[in-house]
Order: C-alpha cells, then sequence, then structure tokens
C-alpha cells in the first residue's frame, strides 16, 4: 500500500519534468520576488500548495466516483465485477498514457478532455505577474486543471482506488511527487531567464510528445529531459500493470 | 445617460444594477457580474493588476471551495468516523467542522460578495433581485452551520455554501459567454467608433482614430483590414466586401477613382484612398450607432419579464418563508431549513431574465448582417404581430425611373421616330427625357438646337435643321400639329409621349415605371405568409393599377397625398389589425411614423433623421419575407424560452417545496436551466443565418 504511494510519488518526481512544458512556464514567469530570496520561496510554494490542492480535490473526487460506480469494497459478486472492470479500465488507460510518453500513439491529442484550456491559459497568463499572495494561490489552484496527462493518469489509478481517501492520497502522492521539479523549475527558470522568457508564454503541450513547447525552452537539456520522461512512463506503466492486476488476477493475489 | 450604455463584454444595455470597474484609469461599465468574470478571464492580455484581481478572487475561491468540497467528501465517506452517531472520533469530528467554518468564511467573502453587493445595491433602490435569492439562502445556511459548529452538535452544510457559490458564480459565466456569442455577429457594427486608419501625412504613416479623419486626408488600407472612411481610391487595385452596408456578400472591385466605404473590408490588394466625408459623418458610425441604440431599447416582451420578475422573487422569498415554518414543524429544523435552501435556489429566475435578451440580440445581428437595421429588438416582436403589409409604390416596388416599353411610328420607321425623340431628349433633365435618351443609344442621336422646353407639357427643337417637337397631346395641339387618329393599343397605365417633326405627329413613346424583378416574388411571399398587401401611391390610377395588377395586389390607393397615406393606413389598422408600412424614407416619413412599423428601403442617407423602425439597404426588397421570418422565429424563441424557464421554475420549486430537492442539485439546475436557454437561444440562429452553402457559392463565383 505504502509502497504503491511511493511508486506514485516516483512517476511524479519524474513526470514532473514533462511540466517544464506548459506550469513550467509560468513556474518561470512568476520568478522572483523583489523582497529576496524567502519571498520567492514563498510565492513559489503558495503556488504548489495551489496546484497540489487541486489534484488532491480531483483526486478525492475521482475516488468517490469510482466508489459510486462500482459500490463498496468486497461486497456482492456482481459489484466486485464491475470494481475489477474499473481497474481493468484504469490500468488500460495508465498503460496507454504511459507508452505516450515513450513515444508512441504521438497523434493522440487530448483536446476533448483540455476543452476550454485555451480559455484557461489566457487567463492564468494575467495571474503571473501579479503581486499578492493570493495571486500564486490563485494561479496554482486554477493551473491544476490544466490537461496534462500525467494527471489524468493518475486521476485513473485515484478513480479505481476505491474511495476519497485511497483517491485523495494517490494524488496528493503525485502532487508532492511534482514538488522539487517545479520548485527547481522556479530556481532555473532564475537563470535561464532570458532565454526562457521568449518561449515560455504557455504554449499548449498537451501532446505528450516530448518536443512540445519546453524543450526548445532548453535545449541543451533535452536527452536528460527525454530520459527523465521515460522514467515517468516506466513508472506510469508500471502502477497501470499493477491496477490491471487487480482487475484480472484471481481475488487471493491482491496487491494491496 | 445610462439608458443608452451597453456593456463592455456583451454589448448588452446596462440596466440600473450595473456594475463599474476602473481598469487601467479607464472606466468599464458591465451589465451584470458574470460578464464583469468574463471579461477579465478573457482579457488577460493588457496585464494590469487590477484586471487580475477578480481572477485571483476566483482562484483563492477555488482553493478554498476545493479544501471544503475535499474535507466533506472526507466527512461523507465516514474517515473521520460516522457524521451523526457519534460513533467516530468526537474530537476530530469537531476539529474538521472547525476547519470548513475557517475555510468557508473566506469563501463567502470572496465568491459570494458580488451576489451580496448585487442584492444590498438592489435593496438600496428598494429591490429585490435575483442575487437578493442567493444572498439570503447562503447567508442563512451558512449562518446555522457557524451556530451548529460552535454548539458542537449536528451535521454542517458548508459545501452546500459552497457548492452554491460555484454553480452560480459558473452560472452567471456561462450566461456571459452566451450573450457574448449573441452579439458577436454586431462586432462589425459596433466597431465603428473604435475604428482607427492610417493617415498618410509627408509619406509616413501615422495611426489616428477614424473619429478625428477630415475630408481630404490621405488614408492607406492594407489587405484584409477594415476601411474605417468614406473615400475615392486614389492608388491601387482591390476587391472589397460590403456587406455590412449592403448585405451583398460579393466583393465590389475597386480601381483608381471609385469610392470605397467606411465599414468595408479590403480584399486583397493595398489601396491608398483619399477621405471624402469626414470620419463622424460615415453611414458607418451612423449604423454603429443605431445599432447600439438598438440594443439599449429594451424588447416588449422582455419588460414583461421584468415586471414578472419583480413580483415573482418576493413570492419566492415568501414561499421560502412558508416552507420553512412548515417543515420546522413536522421534521427537524436542520431538515426545513435546507428545503427552504433548495426553494430559494432553485427559484431564482436567471434564465427568466436571460430568454428575451439573447433572441433579440441575435435578430439584431442577424439582420444587421444582412445590412438591414433595426431601432430596437422590439421592433422584430411588433414585425411578428403585423397582419398587414402598405407598399409605396416609385422606388419601393418599381425601380423609380420611366422605361421605354412600345414604340409607335405613323408615316416614318420607329428608328426615326426615337432619333428624333432622342436628340430632343438629350437637352432636357427631365426623366421622361432622360429615359428615352437611355432607350436610344444604339441608333446615336445629334443635339438638336434651338431648343424650347415648357414644363409639364413638351419639349420642341431643330434637329437636323427640321423643326421636330415632342410632348403630351395637349402640346401638340398648342403647336397645331396634325395628331392620327388611330394607334396601335399601348400597356395600361402608361406616360404617353408624342413625338413630330415637320409639322405633323409621327411617333407614340409609351413609358411605364416597370416593377422590380423581385417585387412579384416578396409580394407573393407575404401573402403566403397570410399578410395581407396594399398599395399606395401618390402616382396616377392607372400607373398605380397597373402595377398592383402585376403583382397581385388587391388593394390598392392612388393620387394620395403623404398625409392622405397616413389616413390611409390608419383606417386600414383600425379595421385589419396592425399594418407595417414600406417605403422610401424620404418622402414617405409621416406614413412611416405613422405605421406599426415603417421600413425603410434603400436612399436612406442621413439614418439619424430616418422615421423608420426598419433600415433595408438599397436593392434589398428581396430580404423582407426573410424579415418577417427572423421576427417570427425570434418571437417564437423568446415565448419558448419564457415558457421553458417559468415551467421549470414552477415545477422545480413544487419539488423543492416538497422537500425533493437538495440544495446543491437545486444549483445545479438552476446553472442547467441557465445553459439550457443560453444554447437554445444560440442554436436558433442555425436556420436563419445566410445559409454556409450560399456563402460558399458566392465565394467561388467571386473568386473565378
Amino acid at each position: 500500500m505504502v509502497l504503491q504511494y511511493f511508486l506514485i510519488s516516483l512517476a511524479g518526481l519524474a513526470g514532473s519534468v514533462h511540466c517544464v512544458g506548459m506550469c513550467g512556464g509560468f513556474v518561470c514567469v512568476m520568478g522572483k520576488d523583489p523582497r529576496g530570496a524567502a519571498a520567492t520561496l514563498r510565492r513559489h510554494l503558495i503556488y504548489n500548495l495551489g496546484r497540489v490542492t487541486t489534484y488532491c480535490f480531483l483526486g478525492a473526487v475521482a475516488g468517490t466516483l469510482g466508489l459510486l460506480l462500482v459500490g463498496h469494497h468486497g461486497e456482492a459478486t456482481t459489484v466486485s465485477l464491475a470494481q475489477r472492470a474499473l481497474a481493468v479500465l484504469s490500468g488500460l488507460l495508465m498503460l496507454y498514457i504511459g507508452l505516450q510518453f515513450f513515444g508512441f500513439f504521438r497523434g493522440t491529442r487530448w483536446r476533448p478532455l483540455g476543452f476550454g484550456a485555451d480559455h484557461l491559459v489566457f487567463a492564468l497568463r494575467q495571474l503571473v505577474k501579479a503581486p499578492g499572495a493570493g495571486a500564486p494561490l490563485a494561479l496554482g489552484a486554477l493551473n491544476g486543471f490544466l490537461p496534462c496527462p500525467l494527471v489524468y493518469a493518475f486521476l485513473a489509478q485515484a478513480a479505481s482506488a476505491g474511495g476519497p481517501l485511497p483517491g485523495f492520497l494517490a494524488m496528493a502522492a503525485f502532487g508532492l511527487g511534482t514538488f522539487p521539479a517545479m520548485l527547481a523549475m522556479g530556481g532555473i527558470g532564475l537563470w535561464l531567464r532570458p532565454a526562457l522568457v521568449r518561449s515560455a508564454a504557455p504554449a499548449l503541450a498537451v501532446n505528450v510528445a516530448s518536443d512540445g513547447g519546453g524543450s526548445g525552452a532548453l535545449p541543451l537539456r533535452h536527452d536528460w529531459r527525454q530520459h527523465s520522461l521515460r522514467i515517468a512512463g516506466g513508472f506510469i506503466m508500471l502502477l497501470g500493470a499493477i491496477t490491471l492486476a487487480r482487475g484480472v488476477l484471481p481475488m487471493g493475489v491482491h496487491l494491496h | 445617460m445610462t439608458e443608452t450604455a451597453s456593456c463592455v463584454h456583451c454589448l448588452l444595455p446596462i440596466g440600473r444594477l450595473g456594475q463599474q470597474r476602473e481598469v487601467n484609469g479607464e472606466a468599464l461599465a458591465f451589465c451584470c457580474y458574470g460578464c464583469c468574470l468574463a471579461y477579465q478571464v478573457h482579457h488577460g492580455e493588457r496585464e494590469e493588476p487590477e484586471a487580475a484581481r477578480l481572477l485571483i478572487q476566483l482562484g483563492v475561491g477555488a482553493f478554498l471551495a476545493m479544501n471544503i468540497m475535499l474535507f466533506s467528501l472526507l466527512l461523507y465517506s465516514g474517515t473521520f468516523g460516522a457524521t451523526t452517531s457519534g460513533s467516530g472520533d468526537p474530537t476530530t469530528l469537531r476539529l474538521v467542522h472547525w476547519l470548513l467554518w475557517i475555510l468557508t468564511t473566506p469563501l463567502v467573502v470572496v465568491l459570494g460578495g458580488p451576489f451580496i453587493v448585487g442584492a444590498w445595491r438592489a435593496a438600496r433602490l428598494g429591490r429585490l433581485s435575483t442575487d437578493t435569492l442567493v444572498t439570503v439562502g447562503v447567508l442563512a445556511a451558512y449562518g446555522f452551520s457557524a451556530y451548529q459548529v460552535w454548539h458542537g452538535s449536528g451535521d454542517v452544510y458548508f459545501d452546500t455554501v459552497t457548492m452554491v457559490l460555484i454553480l452560480f458564480t459558473l452560472g452567471r459565466y456561462l450566461e456571459a459567454l452566451g450573450r457574448v456569442r449573441a452579439a458577436r455577429s454586431l462586432a462589425p457594427m459596433l466597431a465603428a467608433e473604435r475604428a482607427e486608419v492610417r493617415v498618410v501625412v509627408d509619406g509616413l504613416d501615422t495611426i489616428q482614430p477614424a473619429r478625428e479623419i477630415q475630408p481630404g486626408a490621405m488614408v492607406r488600407v492594407l489587405p484584409g483590414e477594415r476601411i474605417a472612411v468614406d473615400a475615392v481610391v486614389i492608388e491601387g487595385r482591390s476587391e472589397c466586401d460590403e456587406a455590412v452596408l449592403t448585405g451583398q456578400a460579393e466583393p465590389q472591385l475597386k480601381t483608381a477613382g471609385a469610392p470605397v466605404h467606411a465599414g468595408s473590408i479590403n480584399g486583397a490588394g493595398h489601396l491608398l484612398v483619399r477621405a471624402t466625408a469626414a470620419g463622424t459623418a460615415t453611414r458607418w458610425i451612423q449604423i454603429s450607432r443605431m445599432v447600439r441604440e438598438a440594443l439599449a431599447r429594451k424588447s416588449l416582451l422582455g419588460n414583461t419579464v421584468d415586471r414578472l420578475a419583480a413580483v415573482f422573487i418576493p413570492m419566492v422569498l415568501l414561499l421560502a418563508a412558508g416552507t420553512l415554518w412548515f417543515w420546522s414543524g413536522v421534521a427537524p429544523f436542520e431538515q426545513a431549513l435546507l428545503t427552504a435552501l433548495a426553494v430559494l435556489v432553485v427559484a431564482c429566475p436567471c434564465s427568466l431574465g436571460l430568454a428575451a435578451p439573447l433572441a433579440t440580440t441575435l435578430g439584431i445581428g442577424l439582420a444587421a448582417q444582412r445590412g438591414i437595421l433595426l431601432r430596437s429588438g422590439g421592433v422584430l416582436e411588433k414585425l411578428a404581430r403585423i397582419k398587414a403589409v402598405a407598399f409605396d409604390k416609385t422606388g419601393t416596388l418599381t425601380e423609380g425611373r420611366p422605361q421605354v416599353l412600345q414604340v409607335s411610328a405613323h408615316d416614318a420607321s420607329e428608328q426615326q421616330v426615337l432619333y428624333h425623340a432622342a436628340s430632343l431628349a438629350r437637352t432636357s433633365e427631365h426623366p421622361l427625357a432622360k429615359a428615352i435618351a437611355r432607350a436610344q443609344q444604339t441608333v446615336g442621336a445629334t443635339a438638336a438646337s434651338e431648343v424650347q422646353a415648357r414644363p409639364g407639357a413638351g419639349i420642341s427643337g431643330r434637329v437636323d435643321g427640321r423643326a421636330a417637337a415632342m410632348g403630351s397631346a395637349g402640346f401638340m395641339s398648342a403647336l397645331r400639329w396634325q395628331v392620327p387618329a388611330v394607334w396601335p393599343a399601348t400597356p395600361q397605365g402608361c406616360t404617353l409621349v408624342y413625338v413630330g417633326w415637320e409639322g405633323r405627329v409621327h411617333g407614340l413613346i409609351a413609358l411605364a415605371d416597370r416593377p422590380l424583378p423581385e417585387a412579384a416574388a416578396v409580394t407573393k411571399a407575404l401573402r403566403d405568409r397570410d399578410l395581407a398587401v396594399l398599395l399606395l401611391s401618390g402616382d396616377r390610377e392607372a400607373a398605380v393599377a397597373r402595377t398592383a395588377t402585376r403583382l397581385g395586389i388587391a388593394v390598392w390607393r392612388s393620387e394620395l397625398m403623404p398625409e392622405d397615406k397616413v389616413g390611409v393606413l390608419r383606417d386600414w389598422t383600425q379595421r385589419h389589425g396592425p399594418t407595417a408600412m414600406v417605403g422610401d424614407g424620404m418622402n414617405d416619413g409621416p406614413v412611416l411614423a405613422a405605421a406599426a412599423v415603417g421600413i425603410a428601403v434603400g436612399g436612406a442617407t442621413d439614418l439619424a433623421r430616418e422615421s423608420a423602425d426598419i433600415v433595408l439597404p438599397e436593392h434589398a426588397l428581396a430580404n423582407l419575407p426573410w424579415l418577417f421570418e427572423l421576427a417570427a422565429q425570434v418571437r417564437r424563441s423568446i415565448r419558448i424560452n419564457l415558457t421553458w424557464a417559468l415551467g421549470y421554475n414552477l415545477v422545480a420549486l413544487g419539488l423543492a417545496a416538497s422537500g425533493l430537492l437538495q440544495p446543491v442539485l437545486a444549483a445545479g439546475l438552476m446553472a442547467g436551466s441557465s445553459l439550457v436557454v443560453v444554447t437554445r437561444s444560440l442554436s436558433a440562429r442555425r436556420g436563419l443565418a445566410l445559409p454556409s452553402a450560399d456563402r460558399a457559392a458566392v465565394t467561388v463565383a467571386a473568386s473565378a
């Protein structure tokens, strides 16, 4: 159980390099607080708090919906069948998304799921420059709703987790995993700022193909980024396989 | 002048409860909270801290709401122990309740603030608004939950407060989006007042507001740009789309010397033009002003809805109070409170207020796309109630200029008759003379000499040295020229002109004003809509009868002075119901003003002084049946929307009062009803917009 959350965190950690494409843009432009390093750190922490809150909320909702859909643990056989079906579905979705991180199915866009994202990105742009503690919090909270395959993968996991609490925990683990990279992006963004500002206007890098908006910003680190994405994909596929196994393996072999 | 002010976002008029917001030193006026919200979400490129404030509120609100919902979900799923029975850890439960209270308080301020402010403003005007309902409901649920937490007893409903606020904010946002979509087709008309032009001074381009342009200014127009001045082309060649002004989708070729009109869109070529009119005097800017005024006028049903809402809201408050009283007698107080809250939330007549403005704005926009201008949205509703249409003849149903229909000759050839007539006619400005001169361009004619014209009778002179004359029979008798007694029959209702030379009449030319090619189809289409069609004219009986017969119009009156037309129209209206008058804006002013709906066709140079309710562009008579169809559609759309919204509200109210509806569900249903009204209104436009296939055909034809 704990191992699973740890895995999710690791996947988040590796996968968050992917965030450079969209969320990273915001983070970098958000930049430095004039009142010093502590204030800057606070600003970025608040932003990430907002972002992770959204993930947690989505996780709890996904968990609740999953629960409503299939009923409680260990009830009648039809219900457990539905639960297994959900696990299979979630597992397959995660495997699919994981494979995308390796460069398969590049043609797929997450367009329908990202409905309205253009408006959201547009609106978020005016938040990055706004002063005060409210702006980064609002930015983070709304940022969390931007379409992102990583988030979808773990929401699938949360939906099959069997309740609001496990759903919440799964997304919290993922969110915490993305914490270091997003904080670091803030720091890197300060050094590379001149280069980044040009291309960091958060282009909608919805497609998983790693040659999205971010790679242009960090040409030297292209390989490094590619590797991280593969690692993240690996984790997602591993978790997907576990979820899938919960659905197809006989009862006794439950992995948690 | 709040009456004509329109919302920055949706362009609809601002009522008394509009919102003012200062952005970057510029005071922006919004008609509602939703538009304020939508505007700031969509205008992020300006990077103003002030503009971001609302978004920050929204984001922080979302953050708080998500935390509240998160904990509420966990609470309900029993993570902290069972909720009421006390089987869980009571300390944890209390802690969570306190946490929810702490999170909800700023949320009520941030997301509830706009509603509370709106309710307060309405209250100061001695009114109740939809905001009042939301405010009362939310504050009641919040207050009760806070009381529960303080006393450490029972359940809390902070999540309900949160969801109601979130859903209502979302609803307002959706409404604003719908309004913008409805007003989108009006954007080109409304752009006039803020248009800018590229003025060339000493070879340098400078950007200036189009309003400041004076005649004579040189203006550069880039490909694809909207031309903002009335001007004449000096240099360049391009095709211009003048649809805003004429409703015609075919691009017009413009070369040096051709006039271009403000409001048209330049095609693929560069143009250098010289302004011929001041920037404030273009037809485009007049159209813009007129459309703005039309939007600012409330529709008829819109007024009814306002009166209805004024009764509806106090009733809902009473009903909610009654529900609370009744249910607290038979059930726990908490349940009674939730039921009353559901009543308040579900009854919010948002979609009621949305039904009429959306439909009329769409109507005004669709008409404007065809170059048709409406005085107000109410005009469409009036048009839908029309029972008869009266037409002016000359220039409205006919081409407005006589045509040579027949030439008869006596002891001469028709060529000779025309030759002499045209030679005389070339020296005159009389409409009949001009028609004859036009008719005989192939044979050629010399200019007559020693010409003498007797107004209203005829003209005489010398053609190739011979004495020649043409005019009425009386004129010929006065000249003591011999007029042959027998002529071939001439079409009924024609004007006859005798032509003679060397002391004798040799020919007879019959002229008449021809009906427009589309006139017959238009009158038939109107009759097919069960509208009575009349013809009112100042012309002679024979000419009017001829036109009426050809167009299948059963009722006509001739030889009417403008005042007589008013009398006839009033008479007819009394006996047969509301009557629309179609005429040219210049001569028919009084009768257009007297009609239930006055429709001016073409030639409307000074729109501001028009007494018409509707102005059709020149040569656009064919759009008349479509306009009636549009009016019928708009009325139908408003009626269905209103029925739907009212019925929905009543059913939902019943459900809520009987305790069958959760408040959160009620709020969701409310947002849903707004969504339905918006989508319904917007989908109604599809049938009436210029069919896309037509447009494609036009484009293909133009590019071929």
